[in-house]
């Protein structure tokens, strides 16, 4: 079943740790948003390989709600 | 009591209007950024307009209540669910004693607000309830609330069913862009002509390097008068510079080239020029930007900001309920 992982908050995109393909446990950071001064880490919701990355460093101006990661 | 089961984002207990009276040692006012969504939430639910309540910043808290209440969302909207049930905004609701109020992400807006029949109950500092994270004093245990506390609310009875007339409420930009009132000064005059134009018409980008105490824009640059590029040296090297000086709250502080709006846990003083200065009638824009929106500033006299700010005032009372 493929998870699909929401940006939590409005903001910019500091890190992505993940890219097509990766493995990763539930609990892994996927990537850290930036917002008011403060990291928003963003963590896998279950085990699986990640097949889509909608996100990349350095994008700003992000809305909440938006799919960044799939994992399956 | 209620139990803190997921923190948000910052959120804290804040009042209205504040701590006001401190400036001079260092306090900031503090209290709601939105102070009009804010004052709403507690006359929804019977409480005094300043009561203390909670100001949840993009991303809401999760709580379980402990006892029976009345509360009320205002502001950003948050999703806010009881048990799992989505909630109206903008009208008080009936909590149950073991009840699951849970907020998420901002949809529109940045700050929620949530208030309880009967406020926050903890302790006052220099007169007021409001949090001032950076100094460590106010609200829930001095800080921004964490996950496990178990945080005692006041005593009070709010009805439920009561709603805000929709033209008593702010309305939020959906479009990413603000139209925000300035007034000029106190230190306009070393600003020239061409720099005043250029802040006027620009499309100012508000930073996500900006928090509680100030809104980082980015936009053109300033230029400046004779009287900040030829003056006694005591002033400091930089145009911006000036001998240190008192701030008002939501000035526009000129960092080099860089406009910091000092908002509601600003400084108070520093020695940076203030060309602009954010009126308080304006301040709920503020509270309800997210970064990368759009900023166009248009500048009013100091009689219509206070006019506008009294206007907000009018809507903040029992006139505005159905």
């Amino acid at each position: 079943m493929a998870h699909e992982v929401e940006l939590q908050t409005a903001g910019n995109m500091w890190k992505v740790m993940v890219k097509p393909g990766d493995q990763v446990k539930a609990g892994d950071t996927l990537f850290i948003m930036e917002v008011m001064k403060m990291e928003v880490p963003h963590e896998a919701p279950a085990d699986g390989t990640i097949t889509a990355v909608n996100v990349s460093e350095g994008e700003e101006g992000l809305d909440a709600g938006a799919i960044a990661v799939v994992i399956d | 009591m209620l139990e803190v089961i997921k923190a948000g984002l910052e959120t804290s207990v804040q009042d209205y209007p504040g701590r006001r009276g401190y400036l001079n040692l260092g306090f900031p006012w503090s209290g709601a950024m939105d102070s009009w969504s804010f004052r709403l939430a507690n006359i929804l639910v019977g409480n005094e307009v300043g009561t203390a309540g909670f100001e949840c910043q993009f991303i809401g808290p999760t709580m379980r209540f402990q006892c029976s209440t009345v509360i009320a969302v205002t502001g950003a909207d948050m999703q806010a669910k009881l048990d799992g049930v989505a909630i109206p905004m903008w009208e008080s609701v009936a909590v149950s004693s073991g009840q699951i109020l849970e907020m998420t992400f901002a949809r529109t807006g940045a700050r929620g607000y949530l208030s309880v029949a009967g406020g926050i109950d903890c302790p006052e500092f220099l007169g007021s309830l409001a949090t001032f994270h950076k100094a460590g004093i106010g609200g829930v245990e001095r800080g921004a609330i964490k996950v496990g506390q178990q945080i005692r609310l006041g005593d009070g009875t709010g009805t439920a069913g009561r709603r805000v007339k929709a033209s008593a409420r702010p309305q939020i930009a959906t479009d990413k862009s603000w139209q925000i009132e300035v007034v000029r000064g106190p230190n306009d005059d070393w600003i020239d002509e061409p720099g005043h134009a250029r802040f006027l018409e620009a499309q100012w980008k508000l930073s996500s390097k900006s928090d509680r105490s100030g809104f980082r824009l980015e936009g053109p640059e300033w230029s400046f008068t004779h009287k900040a590029l030829h003056k006694l040296p005591e002033h400091g090297s930089d145009p911006a510079n000036i001998i240190d000086q008192g701030y008002p709250v939501g000035a526009i502080n000129l960092a080099g080239q860089t406009p910091i709006i000092l908002v509601s846990d600003g400084p108070s003083m520093g020695g940076f020029i203030n060309p602009y200065t954010v009126p308080q009638c304006a301040f709920w824009k503020l509270g309800q930007s997210k970064p990368s929106e759009r900023y166009l500033f248009k500048s009013i006299s100091v009689d219509e900001a206070q006019q506008r700010a009294r206007d907000i005032t009018s809507l903040c009372n029992e006139s505005s309920i159905i």
